[in-house]
């Protein structure tokens, strides 16, 4: 489809000051999934803003579209899914329109690096652990064999893997699900990547791991200057991580903003939705608050607002026509017709308001 | 598609609440073997292979019925013999002895689909009661891995020359030699199914919330099973064919007046040099039947994991 | 890692002790005219037949015999053929017979390991276009078709058309073309079949998903990962597809009249030679259990995980 600029040699603008502080922005992807014949929409004109240093993470729940999303900023949709529609900038190039496999290799694992849900499965089981950190620096840092080793020691030093030299020739199978994670983080990082995405990274890890490996992606986001896109659905995880939140629904941003913004200030129906079932804010004797229904079928085209359905607060606008983005404050966005002039003044529900009382109270911060 | 109003104040109002509307729009309610069907189905290969299938056994079986022709009639003239289809020898020719190949090709084929339709069934039908008891009765396990190695450590064709060579030749040899070794390995792979099912997480959890045992087996078992057992099925059929081949080759097939596909090629490639056609007629005759029942085994393998459901 | 091997090696002894006993008794049932040559048999009187047979000692309590006939083969006197080659030790003839098969065996290995590998790589890296179609096309035609056929239409048609030998000639080059592509391909169509199934099974796991997030390049990914990953299930079936062929083929020796052991077999059954038949099927199932048995070696060499679970290697694979 973007076939016309295939053969230009993609110019990455790698001076820093070109462009602020933003990094990647993204702006109306749309991604179409083809299954046998059935096209599934898995992105519907999401967009996002990552600034330099800062951590965004994107929550919403399964087939909201945070992974597809994430994938299409390094180039690595399934095959049958293509971007069809929107624009993803990184100093200067627009990266949804990059076909050619050669120049993603200038950018994944170099500027861009991403680590994967599951550790116990990211490693290639019959090689050296230390072999698979060493193969990416002498890739994208054009090191000799003697500097990689070295510099791939440095690196499992640097994420918390006591004796080093010993644990350079283990494989995989001799490493806990913590250990490995650790040294999957180790091989993002290698060649010192501008943004590191986290694809749920702790989802498939014990609690007390879990709090480690956060720790540990903060500290090395403070020391290598990282700016990190992570993706999850655990509320907790945001609160801990997060400079700016995404929400997203049905392949979609429904909003946008800072912490403070989304878990105080929110306006978005489903996000409310989204923190009146934090379990944390459960009180005993009453039930938990549960979003009633299931997501949308993405194989339909959807009209309207994705979340009417199952919206309490739904107008009837919601049910024709599509609810634009409205800019509550410079970092602040929500897509729903609430914000809407014409709309009726709706109050979010009460576990809602008081939630700062209520975080205050069960969790002391 | 609703009717869509104009964007307008008048639609800021709250909506109706739509009671059950927001289950309604979920995914589609999904059948395991309607979707397994729907995609072989759905795939040309697998549909025309099917049809050859039926028509080919449909045809073999009901021969008899359309026609007087003795496939063992020996024609006493020896102008009969070894007729080419173009010389009037009927539509694939005459053989040596003036018997007509077309009908000896259908009742061979005949022969031998029943010959792979019954090693099939006795292979699956075995392997399944043997594999199910070698996963469940853990004390059968040491003697049953033995059994497993003695049988698959020996070259099959070694063991199957073996067994034929012990017994009689005959229809029912050929059952007995192919199915005291094909059972085995299925079984190896119903008993490894059934430990992994038996006790994955799904099912304990089934169990625990009170599924009664029936269901868990209809439900969550046999789709795993009976998927890979036709196809095993299918696969059986075209090796059944071939090894009555082989072993009408050296001499441990069917005695010479039964009408089989594999008597027919061994036959056949005798007078290749003079009368090529009667080898070559049932010989395109076996590989179509072989390779439909291999491919379409295999497309409905294919077709039944679920990954490939849309 | 040695003690793995001590084990698995005592195992495979006993499955080779079972497996010959089992074969010796069932052998046992075959009917004791088969112990004559046809001219022997018309020419003796009753008291001579009787006196044949316990002179061989065929009328002796089978496990008597069992235990004589092992140590015979473990001295390698495998007893004397009786109808094929009549009255000559078995062992002799098979020294005369093994080089034929070794040689065809091979070549046949090398042809088919090399032409198998490069077409399975080639169709695990077109995964789906014309290439991999074709080539499974091939692999259908050579699985589903009874070899057999395929070699008669071979033998049949190919020296037709090139004007080759029919069968084997020693000294004759050319005689010697076809046996050895016949031998080869259903090799190459087994190595090309699994390597490609092993490679896109490889391909599909996580840890190449993250090897192509890492920014390593597809041919570098397809080499060093899918590759030498997709070998190592294929290494375990490796010896026993080589020796199996060494050992010569059943078909292809008698179609071609190669003086192989393959083909002998074929001519012992065809001829009734009980001991001769005995001794090829105990050959060829101890070569069976003796690749196996080197296939979980070399597996557990290249399978760094093996040595921790080394109690059980659970063989998905069949041929």
């Amino acid at each position: 489809m973007k076939t016309n600029n295939t053969n230009i040699k993609m110019k990455l603008d790698t001076s820093p000051k070109n462009y602020g502080d933003i990094l990647i922005e993204a702006k109306d992807v749309e991604v179409i999934f083809n299954l046998r014949g059935k096209k599934l929409k898995a992105l519907r004109g999401a967009g996002l803003v990552l600034r330099s240093g800062e951590t965004l993470t994107i929550v919403g729940e399964s087939g909201s579209g945070k992974s597809v999303l994430s994938k299409t900023l390094i180039g690595m949709l399934d095959k049958n899914g293509t971007i069809t529609n929107g624009s993803i900038l990184y100093r200067g190039v627009d990266l949804a329109r990059i076909s050619r496999e050669e120049d993603w290799l200038t950018i994944r694992g170099k500027r861009i690096a991403m680590i994967f849900q599951d550790p116990m499965t990211a490693l290639n089981p019959l090689k050296k652990i230390g072999e698979q950190i060493r193969e990416v620096i002498v890739m994208h840092c054009g090191l000799d064999a003697r500097a990689s080793r070295t510099a791939a020691l440095e690196m499992l030093e640097k994420v918390g893997i006591t004796d080093p030299e010993r644990r350079y020739e283990q494989y995989p199978h001799e490493f806990s699900g913590g250990m490995r994670q650790r040294v999957v983080i180790a091989t993002a990082i290698a060649c010192n990547p501008e943004i590191l995405i986290c694809d749920e990274p702790t989802t498939a890890l014990d609690v007390t791991i879990q709090a480690q490996i956060l720790e540990l992606i903060k500290k090395l986001q403070k020391d290598m200057g990282l700016s990190v896109l992570f993706i999850t659905h655990d509320l907790g995880v945001v609160a801990k991580m997060a400079d700016k939140i995404a929400v997203m629904y049905a392949g979609q941003v429904v909003e946008e903003g800072s912490v403070e913004e989304i878990f105080y200030d929110s306006r978005h129906p489903y996000t409310w939705a989204l923190l009146a079932s934090l379990p944390q804010l459960g009180v005993k004797g009453k039930e938990l608050f549960a979003i009633k229904g299931t997501p949308p079928s993405l194989f339909k085209e959807i009209q309207g607002d994705a979340f009417a359905p199952r919206n309490p607060y739904a107008l009837q606008v919601d049910f024709y026509h599509e609810h634009p983005l409205f800019e509550i404050s410079p970092t602040h966005r929500a897509r729903t017709w609430l914000l809407d002039a014409n709309a009726p003044k709706v109050e979010p529900p009460e576990i809602v308001v008081k939630l700062r009382e209520h975080l205050k109270k069960t969790t002391g911060r | 598609m609703k009717q869509v109003p104009v964007l307008g104040p008048e639609l800021f109002v709250p909506a109706k609440a739509q009671a059950g509307e927001e289950e309604q729009i979920g995914y589609e309610h999904y059948s395991y073997w309607r979707s397994t069907f729907r995609t072989f189905l759905k795939n040309p290969v697998s549909l025309v292979l099917l049809a050859i299938i039926i028509v080919l056994t449909l045809a073999s079986f009901l021969y008899p019925v359309f026609s007087k022709t003795d496939p063992n009639k020996v024609a006493l003239d020896v102008e009969r013999w070894n007729l080419s289809p173009s010389q009037g020898g009927g539509i694939f020719g005459t053989d040596q002895l003036g018997r007509d190949i077309w009908a000896r090709t259908w009742y061979g084929t005949r022969t031998s689909l029943l010959l792979g339709f019954i090693i099939a069934l006795l292979d699956v039908g075995i392997g399944m009661f043997a594999g199910a008891l070698w996963g469940y009765v853990k004390k059968l396990d040491r003697i049953m891995t033995e059994i497993y190695n003695i049988l698959t450590n020996i070259p099959q064709p070694v063991l199957l020359l073996l067994l034929s060579y012990i017994l009689r030749p005959g229809f029912w040899t050929i059952i007995i030699a192919l199915c005291s070794t094909g059972w085995i390995g299925i079984a190896r792979f119903v008993r490894n199914k059934v430990l992994m099912i038996r006790d994955s997480e799904y099912n304990i959890a089934s169990r625990t919330l009170g599924t009664p045992l029936w269901r868990i087996i209809t439900k969550n078992i046999l789709p795993y099973l009976v998927s890979i057992l036709i196809m095993e099925a299918a696969l059986t059929i075209p090796y059944s064919i071939g090894a009555e081949v082989f072993l009408g080759f050296i001499g441990l097939g069917l005695p010479l007046d039964t009408v089989s596909l594999g008597n027919l090629v061994n036959m056949g490639k005798n007078n290749f040099m003079l009368y090529p056609y009667q080898l070559t007629w049932p010989t395109l005759v076996l590989a179509l039947v072989t390779v439909s029942f291999y491919i379409a085994g295999n497309k409905f393998a294919d077709a039944s994991d679920p990954r490939n459901h849309v | 890692m040695g003690k793995y091997i001590l084990r698995r090696f005592w195992q495979s002894i006993i499955t080779v002790l079972i497996v010959l006993f089992v074969m010796f008794m069932l052998l046992r049932l075959m009917p004791k005219e088969n112990y004559f040559t046809r001219d022997d048999y018309i020419n003796m009187t009753e008291e001579d037949r009787t006196a044949y047979l316990r002179n061989l000692g065929v009328l002796d309590n089978p496990l008597v015999q069992f235990v004589r006939f092992l140590r015979g083969f473990v001295t390698g006197d495998l007893g004397r053929s009786i109808t094929v080659y009549p009255k000559t030790p078995i062992s002799e003839i098979l020294k005369e017979k093994i080089p034929y098969s070794l040689w065809f065996g091979l070549v046949s290995v090398l042809l088919s390991v090399i032409l198998g590998f490069l077409m399975g790589i080639g169709m695990a890296n077109n995964k789906d276009k014309l290439g991999d179609q074709l080539g499974t096309m091939y692999v259908v035609a050579v699985r589903a078709i009874p070899s057999l056929v395929y070699l008669f239409l071979i033998q049949m048609w190919i020296t037709h058309l090139f004007n080759l030998p029919m069968v084997f000639y020693e000294d004759e080059p050319a005689s010697w073309i076809l046996p050895a592509i016949s031998l080869s391909l259903s090799g190459i169509a087994w190595y090309a079949i699994w390597l490609r199934r092993f490679m896109v099974d490889e391909e599909n796991k996580d840890y190449i998903k993250f090897a192509i997030a890492k920014g390593l390049p597809r041919n570098y990914i397809m080499k060093r990962h899918v590759l030498r990953n997709a070998l190592v299930p294929l290494v375990q079936y490796l010896p026993s597809q080589i020796l199996l062929t060494i050992a010569g083929s059943l078909i292809i020796e008698s179609i071609y009249s190669i003086p192989g052991m393959g083909g002998l077999l074929v001519y012992a059954i065809r001829q009734q030679d009980n001991t001769l038949v005995q001794a090829l099927v105990c050959i060829y199932s101890i070569l069976g259990v003796f690749g196996v048995f080197l296939g979980d070696i070399l597996m557990a060499i290249v399978d760094p995980r093996i040595k921790l679970t080394s109690a059980k290697i659970e063989r998905e694979v069949t041929a």
